[in-house]
């Protein structure tokens, strides 16, 4: 079965074979490389010439390979040189490396390759002709020779100033066959002397470069040498011209003189007249010119002008010129440019450009009248700037710039029919940069101003930097817990905290009154008691707990020693009930504060001692109170205050921990001093002492009324610890102590009253005690009524008290719980 | 031109030369000269289709500007006095020569009108400067 299909497709074959034969298409023949050629070595082309194409469309591709390379390249430009050829630019062309060049020629039916060409640039070299052959025939000394010009051939894609040229001249007369070959070198023209007259010459010219081979010739060029005898070629008349329209001068041009010398006339006539003039005046213009003195100028006239030229053969007469001398007037340019800076006062300097009319020209008759131009650019500028001036012979320039460089040119023109004069020379401009000095001055001036200004501000913000910060950026204002100072809580120590919480509680503000912490007080004296129950309004001063410490004044708890008092003068810490917002301030006044208050813990001290002495009450207690209860109501006080301390308490000036109301803190001392005695005022004066202090002495307690609630001689409890509780609620149970007989009562342990709460630590040596408001009613029950005040304290059983304790001393300061105090601890339930 | 005939100073000597008076005579007449050919070309040039309309235009105002010349110098020059009798003759004389004038091609007449301004020009810059020189003379 095979066989049987294949035969069949093979006759097919065949027989599609013998029709493509028939019908003459096959693949293409072989092309043949022509020629490669190098202009310049360092492109080259090379041609080729297709052969059969076989009937078909065939492409044509070559392929090139360098030297000994293996690698097959195809030709980068097929069109440059023409078709079937191939460019090989400056890239492509190595000098020195033998290139094997195929040509394959493609067709549908398939490909033929040429022999390969091994080419060889450096060999293949053959420039251009030279072009613009050009040829002159010259006189001198009365011989005859012959100019001959030309230029190298034109390079594209190459520089040609690096090739030189070896040039080659042959010329012959027309009708000879045999060449004259004349070596020329590397020049572009030549002389050829030793011509016949009268003959038609041919020239040639041909180059070459150091390596390869000849060009062309050039196109051929002709030349007729001029016979010995002929007559001179017609003179043309280039120009005539007035300098100041009183007189002109005729220029023409002398041909070919014919090869005798030969003389030139100029011959006139004007307008109306028949009579011809020749030149009155060949000389005073030049050579082959005619210069018209004043005589013989004549105005609104139409001259015919003609030169006639003459040698011993013959004459020729060039074409007439007419000419009008008003409309031919070209002045000179003008002279004396001169340049001047004006500075007049109050206004920018200016330049003023003057310049005279051409010497020439008579302007004053007004007989020519000429219209100026100028011409300006500044030096490294490309344009000129023309300026018509006018009539006018000066020039004011205003706005140059300073400093730079200008040149400047006049010329001129007649005002009507005339042409313009040539340019006079160049001026050129400095602009003097003194124009500059008045910004230099000012800006000097702004400068030194600014870096001032700037001084002064940065200098205003160090120093009273947070003063601005503060009042550009007030401080967002922490929650405020009435009576703790988060800062102090941080910063201070537990003694200041302490003080701060309620000691400082001077002037009773609303504030200040939330604070319930009640004072027991324990005294000597007899008044001393139960003072806090009717003296809701006064503040009462924490008594410092020591129980373990004691002195030899009974009642006394150890808080009131005098040794305490040393040690709380120096110590600085406040109460966290003293919730303070102005932090910084604070600080900064209880740094101060601290410093004044040693200062007036001793003066307080002898004051107090001094106040003792006067009082009839407890003279002791007051003296060994005030030194302990320091705790300052106020922590904080400005430095300025605590100079301002005095007995007077008028005068006192305080800022209150708790809130600043210095007007109602104010208030209190007159009140209290009404009102209380003298333990109010020693207790006045310790706590306008202690204010300064930054010890925590004291919790005060908060009196919803407008007295300084710390003012209350309350009575200072100075407590026992009764027994402590085990159970399961522990508690310390307190005894109140107290120096008179009343004190016995409360010596009831139903009346101790039960601490369970701490809440903080102050300076290590202070608890501060809330007592457990279920206990209060045993407190209440048992109490008898003796005192109002007790009774009222009762009734304020809700009131949570706290009481100093002195812990031992190795403790370090420890706040308990977090640094927010519990406000509602301090929340007076009393109206 | 039809003002060949005019004797007028052909150089600047001649002109300086002249006393003042001759002088505006001699402008006066070549004005007055030109006052009727002016007027004619204008009529001849309306009906040439070809001219753009500025060249129509333009025409006119010269030729108005030529009398209000005339006018001037009369006026500065203060002929009136003389103008009686000057202009009787220069007037007899304008005539005739206009119609010469109207009889010439149009460039010659432009030629013609082109040069006599000039003329008239350089005479009146000599005069002003004659008389007043200090402005730019």
């Amino acid at each position: 079965m095979k066989q049987k299909l294949t035969s069949p497709v093979q006759i097919i074959l065949l027989l599609a074979l013998t029709a493509m034969g028939l019908t003459g298409q096959s693949y293409p023949g072989k092309p043949k490389i022509i020629r490669c050629r190098s202009l310049e070595k360092e492109t080259f082309s090379c041609w080729w010439k297709p052969g059969s194409d076989g009937g078909l469309p065939t492409n044509y591709t070559l392929f090139y390979s360098k030297d000994s390379e293996d690698k097959n390249y195809e030709c980068p430009d097929y069109r440059t040189s023409g078709p079937n050829s191939c460019y090989f630019d400056k890239n492509h062309t190595n000098p020195w490396t033998t290139y094997n060049i195929t040509v394959m020629a493609t067709n549908e039916i398939g490909s033929n390759s040429s022999d390969p060409q091994y080419v060889d640039v450096t060999s293949i070299v053959q420039p251009d002709a030279p072009v613009n052959l050009s040829l002159e025939t010259k006189t001198s000394a009365s011989k005859m020779y012959l100019w001959v010009k030309w230029s190298p051939p034109p390079l594209v894609d190459v520089s040609s100033d690096s090739h030189i040229y070896h040039y080659e001249l042959r010329l012959k007369p027309e009708e000879k066959e045999e060449w004259e070959v004349i070596s020329v070198g590397v020049q572009t023209q030549y002389k050829v002397i030793r011509l016949q007259a009268g003959v038609n010459y041919v020239v040639q010219v041909r180059c070459m470069l150091d390596l390869g081979e000849w060009s062309e010739w050039s196109s051929k060029r002709c030349i007729q040498i001029p016979n010995g005898d002929s007559p001179p070629e017609k003179p043309t008349i280039i120009k005539c011209r007035s300098p100041e329209k009183e007189t002109f001068t005729c220029w023409w041009k002398p041909g070919s003189d014919g090869g005798h010398p030969t003389n030139y006339t100029l011959l006139y006539s004007k307008e109306g007249e028949e009579q011809v003039y020749e030149c009155p005046d060949y000389r005073t213009a030049g050579p082959n010119s005619c210069y018209f003195d004043k005589k013989h100028t004549s105005f609104w006239t139409i001259y015919n002008i003609t030169v006639r030229a003459t040698n011993e053969i013959g004459s020729n007469v060039s074409d007439p010129h007419f000419v009008d001398v008003t409309y031919i007037v070209q002045p000179d340019p003008p002279v004396n440019v001169t340049l001047e800076l004006k500075k007049p006062i109050n206004r920018k300097p200016y330049l003023v450009l003057t310049w005279s009319p051409p010497p020439l020209a008579d302007v004053r008759s007004g007989w020519l009248t000429l219209e100026y131009e100028l011409q300006l650019k500044p030096e490294e500028g490309e344009e000129w700037e023309t300026i018509f001036v006018g009539q006018q012979t000066q020039y004011k320039m205003f706005s140059l710039n300073p400093g730079k460089k200008y040149i400047v040119q006049i010329h001129c023109k007649p005002d009507h029919h005339g042409s313009w004069s040539e340019w006079s020379s160049e001026k050129y401009i400095q602009i003097p940069t003194d124009f500059r000095v008045k910004d230099m001055v000012v800006w000097i001036v702004v400068g030194v101003l600014s870096s001032f200004i700037c001084l002064i501000m940065s200098w205003t913000m160090v120093l009273k930097g947070y003063r601005m910060i503060a009042f550009i950026l007030p401080p967002v204002p922490g929650p405020k817990i009435k009576g703790i100072d988060t800062h102090l809580l941080e910063t201070g120590k537990s003694e200041e905290l302490l003080s701060a919480l309620g000691c400082h509680g001077f002037p009773p503000t609303s504030d200040c009154e939330e604070l319930l912490i009640e004072y027991l007080e324990v005294e000597d004296s007899e008044d001393q008691q139960l003072m806090p129950s009717h003296d809701n309004g006064h503040p009462s001063k924490n008594a410092k707990m020591i129980p373990n410490e004691t002195d030899s004044d009974s009642g006394r708890g150890s808080c009131d020693s005098p040794s305490l008092l040393s040690e709380k003068c120096r110590e600085t810490s406040a109460l966290p009930s003293t919730l303070q917002t102005k932090d910084i301030r604070d600080v900064q006044e209880n740094k101060g504060g601290k410093r004044s208050w040693e200062t007036q813990c001793i003066a307080s001290e002898q004051k107090i001692v001094h106040f003792n002495n006067e009082s009839t009450k407890s003279s002791t207690w007051p003296a060994a109170q005030l030194p302990n209860n320091q705790p300052p109501m106020f922590a904080y006080h400005s430095t300025v205050d605590a100079h301002k301390v005095t007995l007077s308490t008028t005068n006192v000036n305080i800022a209150p921990l708790l809130v600043g109301n210095e007007e109602k803190h104010q208030s209190q001392y007159p009140i209290s001093e009404t009102v209380h005695h003298d333990i109010e005022k020693q207790r006045e004066m310790e706590n306008l002492h202690s204010k300064t202090d930054q010890i925590t002495v004291q919790v005060k307690q908060n009196r919803p009324n407008d007295k300084s609630p710390f003012l209350n001689p309350k009575l200072m409890d100075y407590v026992e610890v009764h027994k402590v509780r085990q159970d399961e609620e522990p508690a310390v149970l307190l005894k109140h102590k107290e120096n008179n007989g009343k004190t016995e009562k409360y010596t009831v342990p139903g009346t101790s009253k039960e601490y369970t709460k701490v809440s903080t630590v102050v300076d290590c040596n202070i608890i501060v005690l809330m007592p457990d408001s279920r206990i209060q009613h045993t407190f209440l029950s048992q109490e008898p009524a003796m005192e109002t005040s007790q009774n009222l304290q009762q009734g304020q059983a809700e009131k949570n008290m706290s009481y100093c304790l002195t812990v031992p001393s190795e403790c370090k300061r420890e706040t308990t719980g977090s640094e927010y105090m519990d406000p509602s601890s301090f929340m007076p339930s009393f109206k | 031109c039809h003002t060949s005939g005019m004797l007028t100073p052909n150089g600047k000597e001649y002109a300086q030369k002249i006393p003042r008076e001759e002088l505006t005579h001699l402008i006066l007449k070549l004005l007055q000269a030109w006052k009727e050919p002016l007027s004619h070309f204008n009529q001849h040039i309306e009906h040439h289709q070809e001219l753009p309309d500025d060249s129509l235009s333009k025409a006119k105002q010269i030729s108005n500007m030529v009398h209000e010349l005339k006018t001037g110098v009369e006026k500065s020059m203060g002929i009136i006095s003389n103008s009686l009798n000057g202009m009787a003759s220069s007037e007899a004389a304008g005539l005739s020569i206009s119609n010469e004038a109207n009889m010439m091609s149009d460039s010659d007449f432009i030629h013609c009108f082109r040069r006599d301004s000039n003329k008239v020009q350089s005479y009146l810059k000599i005069l002003k400067c004659r008389i007043m020189p200090e402005n730019s003379c």
